[in-house]
């Protein structure tokens, strides 16, 4: 208990473990970066791809999220 | 012949609902105005399930989070310091909790209003005197109470944990307007809370380690139980409920085929010639 250790939130490392799964959206919305590179509009953005992505992050991480919290 | 044409039109008829089902839920299924929003998935909380209860131990840290944390901005105007009590709190530590704050009651004889300690009977304190305080001191945005919020919102804790947990960098193309932050759980994504959980943002009493999600877990429970008090007595009445029928129910079953029995062998003759 003494010990004074910097506490390690493991939803984001997670979050990080499950990228490799979620690859399709990823590159999805890769892809939507690239293509909204030069859009000069303003109206260009990537909300769909980015929403996708992380509902499948969520979805691969939300179980175990709570199993290293009290 | 005619009884197999009766079970294909039945049949038929059956069919005819269900696709009148399917047609109708197309047409009166929701549009949401504002389906830019990411949607929280469902989390492995304790009290989820017909046996399951709060625990208390995270409604207390869940407490000194709202305390540490949301109190500076966040009313809960419905709840009391008595309502701590037995709850995640003993009478004394609850006391001591609402001492801490400053109340102002009165008149007294001299017609002077005055500030006293809490007790348990009063409310938690207001960050704000009143709704245009609270838009002027946070850029024009109120801060919602957090006594029911868990009820008013469609996803409850799911969404109020994702929400704090979920403060990520906007996408691309995406511009989020000066005072506002973007988190993807927030319909619209731009949302004026600033991102308030931060690892090693609490001290818990009990040492557990507050890691962000620790806290946003706890605070959820916290907030669950803030709307729902009732949660365990009446999860506790309805297996006893339910326990209490599945015992009485052959009896019951039985006592109604006694009863009757004289009417279900009754036979009533009548005479044409007396």
């Amino acid at each position: 208990m003494a010990e004074e250790e910097e506490p390690v939130d493991m939803k984001e490392v997670y979050e990080e473990g499950c990228k490799p799964k979620c690859g399709k959206e990823l590159r999805a919305y890769e892809a939507c970066q690239k293509r909204i590179e030069d859009d000069t509009t303003g109206e260009a953005h990537c909300t769909g791809q980015y929403l996708d992505f992380w509902k499948c992050i969520d979805k691969c991480a939300a179980p175990k999220i709570f199993a290293n919290t009290r | 012949m005619s009884s197999l044409g009766k079970l294909v039109g039945r049949g038929l008829a059956v069919a005819g609902i269900g696709a009148a089902g399917v047609v109708g839920y197309g047409v009166y299924s929701p549009v949401y105005a504002n389906d830019e929003v990411l949607h929280p998935p469902a989390y492995a909380w304790e009290h989820i399930g017909p046996f399951q209860k709060f625990d208390a131990r995270a409604i207390r840290r869940g407490y000194e989070v709202y305390k540490n944390v949301c109190s500076s901005c966040h009313s809960m105007k419905f709840l009391h310091y008595r309502n701590l009590v037995g709850v995640a709190f003993t009478e004394d530590e609850a006391k001591i909790l609402a001492a801490d704050t400053e109340v102002e009651d009165g008149p007294n004889d001299e017609g002077e209003m005055f500030t006293r300690p809490g007790r348990l009977s009063d409310k938690f304190p207001d960050p704000y005197a009143n709704e245009e305080a609270a838009r002027y001191a946070n850029n024009g945005a109120l801060p919602p109470d957090l006594s029911c919020v868990v009820k008013a919102r469609e996803a409850k804790e799911d969404y109020i944990f994702a929400l704090l947990t979920g403060y990520r960098d906007p996408p691309d193309g995406v511009v989020v307007r000066e005072g506002l932050h973007y988190n993807p759980y927030f319909t619209g994504g731009g949302i004026a809370m600033a991102r308030a959980l931060y690892d090693g943002g609490v001290d818990y009493d009990d040492g557990t380690p507050a890691t962000t999600s620790q806290m946003a877990k706890d605070v959820s429970v916290f907030l669950t139980w803030a709307s729902n008090p009732e949660h365990d007595v009446k999860k506790q009445w309805g297996s006893h409920m339910l326990m209490t029928l599945a015992v009485f129910t052959p009896f019951i079953i039985w006592f109604k085929r006694f009863r009757f029995s004289p009417y279900k062998y009754k036979r009533l003759v009548f005479r044409d010639q007396w």
